[in-house]
């Protein structure tokens, strides 16, 4: 059956380019001028621009690319100043927090206190952005949904930059800046503190966030069979339901029992998406400060399975007086 | 009856793949279809034989419960029922179970006028399951190599597989597959959210269009997706995380047995820049 | 077929064979070690491993020499270690030996040609410190070589200097007055912790000083006062690095010694955790009392390049197997190797 399944779109009818919805008296103009990207018409709007700029945003560029550029100018410092070691070495370098014996002091520039700049930085990068998406969508009359969304995330990016390693009295306890080297901390939490996997809020953390997948895998699936319907025109179908959000409510009653409906669908969808990284950040916070050991919590609350043993017996060779 | 207020004129019959009219009815709200009693019977079956499982085990608790697969010294063979043969009765009927829930969805759609899009979606799920639990132990020669059916054993196997490969997360495919799960969760917020914060303006204000939907992003940074883009994006970016995990364990083992950092020689040891 | 297809397919295929390149395929042989369905395993590559097996071979053991006549100290002039073999015996050990360390070179590589019983040349002092360490190994370490034992073929396997030895990381060329860059000890691309970004020393902490491996406690909450558990997340990158370097060595991965849902547990370790503890401590007993008083011994040349001497690690016995030569037994041919003998 060739049947035409929408992924992509085949015709693309050009018309004059949006400017966007007018902003009120308070803020700046729209910088650019919109153009069209066909490839991109492909898949969605084609329209690239226009984009504002505003003080909030030029801020938040400002500290991000400085606080870029101080880890990307320590990585090459690190491999000797040799762009090409740079580039060859690129996902193994870093930018490390101070090391365990400064605490929380400020350490020397060369031995996290770069870091600890480029924390600073990030941070008020992060949360200019964040003010941002807030003050944009009330200039446009928007609920500020997506801004409370980001701000999980940025939950999860504080506890593990600021809030656990002050609680932990370390700099070192947080993630240095680096593609391997930030996996080597995931790593290396877990092993510390008695396997994550045995932390519940992690596993919790997890299905909000496997959740997510499975929910956006249905989400986009259902609306994209019903497009023939006008499915996609979800603000309309929310305000005068329409038969593409009767089919869509009816496929999932008729498969599992129960429906949501056009609006509330994006309910779902934002708060599996938002406890994920809301319910990790508590998980990563409670670990050390007042679990030591997730896997003997969880053999304290029953939950742990029980194995039969394969091998012989094995003894702490430590604590059995053995050659030291 | 438990119909929605719209929902008696969509009760037509019609777009079953198997059996015409005769199980072309509804229970409640639950469509049945062939398939539906396909379902229900490896559904059931397979709960009732995780039940005399954990009957036969040690504990009822359910964080505890373990049925796992047989011994690697079964290979591909059929073990005995308390050394894993369980466990392979389970799977089949796990997999009679999801096979038969999307061809179900299937005739769900055909009834509805609606596209596949939601099974063959499903499809890439029970790919997943079939690569972990079928494909990868055939192609390593025994069934013990599965997870086993337990909810803290799953994971016990999760980590020790993971730690074969000394660090996982060097793994070229499961960075890639970690990123789109990451990007999904990221675009399923901003999705939620942007229509929420149109359909939802706050106390007062007039329900937005999706003008301003665009607005908002391509203010923030110069693009909007659009309504049906955002909604190909996503089922784009789910599925690709699933593909990509599927890839990741099915290359650990048959395709590879080092440890996954060591992967990464090629890269290092390029003509280019072989000191 | 459409132009952008073909565009497509000629982008797709070389990566595909690029990142393929890098593959092994199907069949492979698995062993367990564990409970079924916990993923305790080994897993090997049949084809790598008969290759590997054909490098690890132990050389065949000349006949033992008759145990008659005079001692080897009444006869040669300074004989200071094995003076109390045959002399029959003494030249059958120092033929082997020749064979083990020095087959292109020969004698000369340790003696003077004009006088055999000279010390002129370091390699000599080094080779009978070198007999001593032999010595200790096969009587005190047995927890951890067993009957089994080693030679010195066991480490040199044929070369002057073991193929697998590490000295102190050198510095970086702008280093110590540098405000930028520090590596803190990780964060490159190193060999020697199996191209992970781990710290790419875990040699000294570990195999020459005895720096705490353990990271985790015995409790689930964490403690207060006295009773708390100090190491950092930090600390356990360096546990770890150890590990890989230990799982790299003996061509196994964690789950041989650890259920790893709970590495620390002794209970659910596996006996092979023991025999690995103790070779934690051999490998510190032979650098910090046999290797780094030599270092004087050596010339510069061999030295590192802080000036440190040549130390041990699991490969340089190991090279990749899980036991040295795939467990051949050679001491047993070699009675004198494995007792220190009496002053």
């Amino acid at each position: 059956m060739a049947e035409y399944q929408n992924l992509f779109t085949s015709v693309q009818p050009v018309g004059p380019l949006h400017d966007g919805v007018a902003l009120p008296r308070g803020d700046d103009k729209r910088l650019g001028t919109p153009f069209l990207f066909h490839l991109l018409g492909r898949i969605g709007n084609a329209q690239i621009g226009p984009v504002y700029l505003g003080t909030l945003g030029v801020a938040s560029l400002l500290f991000g690319t400085l606080a870029f550029n101080i880890i990307g100018f320590n990585m090459l410092a690190s491999v000797d100043w040799s762009p090409i070691e740079l580039i060859r070495q690129l996902f193994w370098l870093a930018l490390e927090p101070p090391p365990p014996a400064f605490g929380l002091g400020i350490p020397p520039l060369a031995q996290g206190g770069w870091w600890l700049i480029v924390g600073f930085m990030l941070t008020v990068s992060i949360l200019l952005w964040w003010t941002r998406t807030y003050r944009r969508a009330r200039q446009l009359g928007l609920g500020t949904h997506v801004a409370w969304a980001y701000a999980a995330a940025i939950w999860l990016y504080l506890v593990c930059g600021l809030f656990r390693p002050i609680m932990m009295g370390s700099w070192s306890e947080a993630v240095p800046f680096g593609i391997f080297p930030h996996l080597d901390w995931v790593s290396a939490l877990s092993l510390r503190y008695g396997n994550l996997f045995y932390n519940p809020f992690h596993a919790l953390s997890i299905v909000f966030l496997y959740g997510s997948v499975l929910l956006f895998a249905m989400h986009g699936a259902t609306i994209l069979a019903v497009s023939r319907f006008g499915g996609e025109r979800e603000i309309e179908q929310i305000v005068d339901r329409g038969t593409a959000s009767e089919r869509a409510a009816l496929f999932w009653r008729w498969t599992m029992g129960f429906n949501a409906t056009m609006e509330s669908i994006h309910r779902w969808a934002w708060w599996f998406a938002v406890l994920c990284p809301l319910v990790g950040g508590v998980g990563i916070l409670l670990t050390g400060t007042v679990v030591d050991n997730w896997y003997l919590w969880s053999v304290n609350h029953h939950v742990a399975p029980a194995y039969p043993l394969v091998s012989p017996t094995v003894l702490d060779p430590a604590i059995l007086g053995a050659k030291p | 009856m438990s119909m929605l207020s719209f929902e008696r004129k969509y009760r037509v019959r019609g777009g079953t793949l198997v059996g015409g009219d005769l199980f072309d009815f509804w229970v409640g709200p639950f469509y049945v279809g062939f398939f539906g009693v396909t379902t229900l019977f490896f559904a059931l079956s397979g709960t009732m034989m995780i039940l005399w499982g954990a009957a036969m085990g040690p504990t009822w608790n359910p964080w505890q419960i373990n049925i796992a697969p047989p011994d690697l010294s079964y290979g591909l063979r059929f073990a005995p029922m308390m050394e894993g043969g369980l466990w392979q009765l389970i799977t089949v009927c796990a997999i009679g179970a999801f096979v038969s829930w999307a061809l179900r969805e299937v005739e769900i759609c055909r009834k509805l006028g609606m596209g596949l899009h939601v099974p063959v979606a499903f499809g890439m799920a029970i790919l997943a399951y079939v690569s972990l639990q079928v494909i990868r132990p055939v192609l390593m020669g025994a069934w013990g190599h599965a997870f086993p059916y337990g909810i803290y054993s799953h994971l016990d196997w999760v980590s020790n597989t993971a730690y074969q490969y000394l660090h996982f997360h060097y793994n070229p495919w499961h960075m890639i597959a970690a990123s789109l799960f990451f990007a999904t969760v990221l675009a399923l917020s901003m999705h939620g959210g942007l229509v929420l914060s149109a359909t939802n303006p706050g106390h007062g204000q007039a329900v937005k269009s999706p003008e301003h939907e665009d607005t908002f992003f391509r203010d923030l940074i110069g693009y909007s997706v659009g309504t049906l883009g955002i909604h190909r994006l996503g089922l784009f970016l789910a599925l690709a995380g699933v593909w990509f995990g599927i890839v990741c364990i099915v290359v650990s083992g048959p395709f590879w047995t080092g440890a996954w950092p060591e992967w990464w020689s090629w890269w290092l040891n390029m003509p280019i820049w072989r000191s | 077929m459409k132009t952008s297809l073909r565009l497509l397919l000629a982008a797709l295929v070389p990566a595909a064979a690029a990142l393929l390149s890098g593959c092994e395929r199907p069949p492979i042989e698995t062993v367990q070690t564990g409970f079924r369905g916990t993923g305790m395993e080994q897993i090997y590559n049949p084809r790598t491993l008969l290759k590997q097996a054909s490098l690890n071979q132990a050389p065949v053991a000349t006949e033992a020499a008759s145990a008659d006549g005079p001692k080897a100290k009444d006869i040669y002039k300074n004989v200071q270690v094995l003076g109390d073999l045959s002399v029959a015996q003494f030249n059958r050990h120092m033929a082997s030996i020749t064979q083990w360390v020095a087959p292109d070179a020969g004698c000369a590589y340790c003696h003077n040609l004009e006088n055999f019983a000279e010390d002129t040349k370091y390699t000599k002092v080094v080779a009978r410190r070198m007999i001593q360490m032999t010595q200790r190994v096969n009587q005190d370490w047995k927890a951890h070589v067993a009957e089994t034992g080693v030679t010195c073929y066991t480490c040199h396997r044929g070369n002057n200097i073991p193929a697998n030895v590490w000295f102190a990381p050198k510095d970086r060329k702008y280093t110590t007055n540098s405000v930028m860059g520090d590596l803190a000890g990780q964060n490159l691309a190193s060999k020697s912790v199996g191209l992970t970004s781990l710290p790419f020393d875990p040699f000294t902490p570990y195999l020459k000083d005895a720096a705490p491996i353990r990271v985790n406690g015995n409790t689930a909450m964490v403690l207060r006062g006295d009773a708390v558990n100090r190491s950092s997340t930090k600390q356990a990158e360096h546990t770890y690095s150890l590990m890989v370097h230990m799982s790299e060595s003996l061509g196994v991965n964690c789950t041989y010694c650890h259920n790893t849902r709970n590495f620390a547990s002794w209970e659910e370790s596996r006996p092979q955790r023991v025999t690995a503890w103790h070779g934690i401590r051999m490998a510190r007993d032979l650098n910090n009392d046999y290797m780094t008083p030599l270092t004087d011994t050596f010339p510069a040349h061999r030295l590192g390049p802080k000036g440190d001497v040549a130390k041990v690690n699991c490969t340089t016995c190991h090279q990749g197997a899980y036991k040295p030569l795939y467990g051949a037994a050679m001491a047993k041919d070699f009675p004198e190797l494995q007792a220190v003998a009496k002053p």
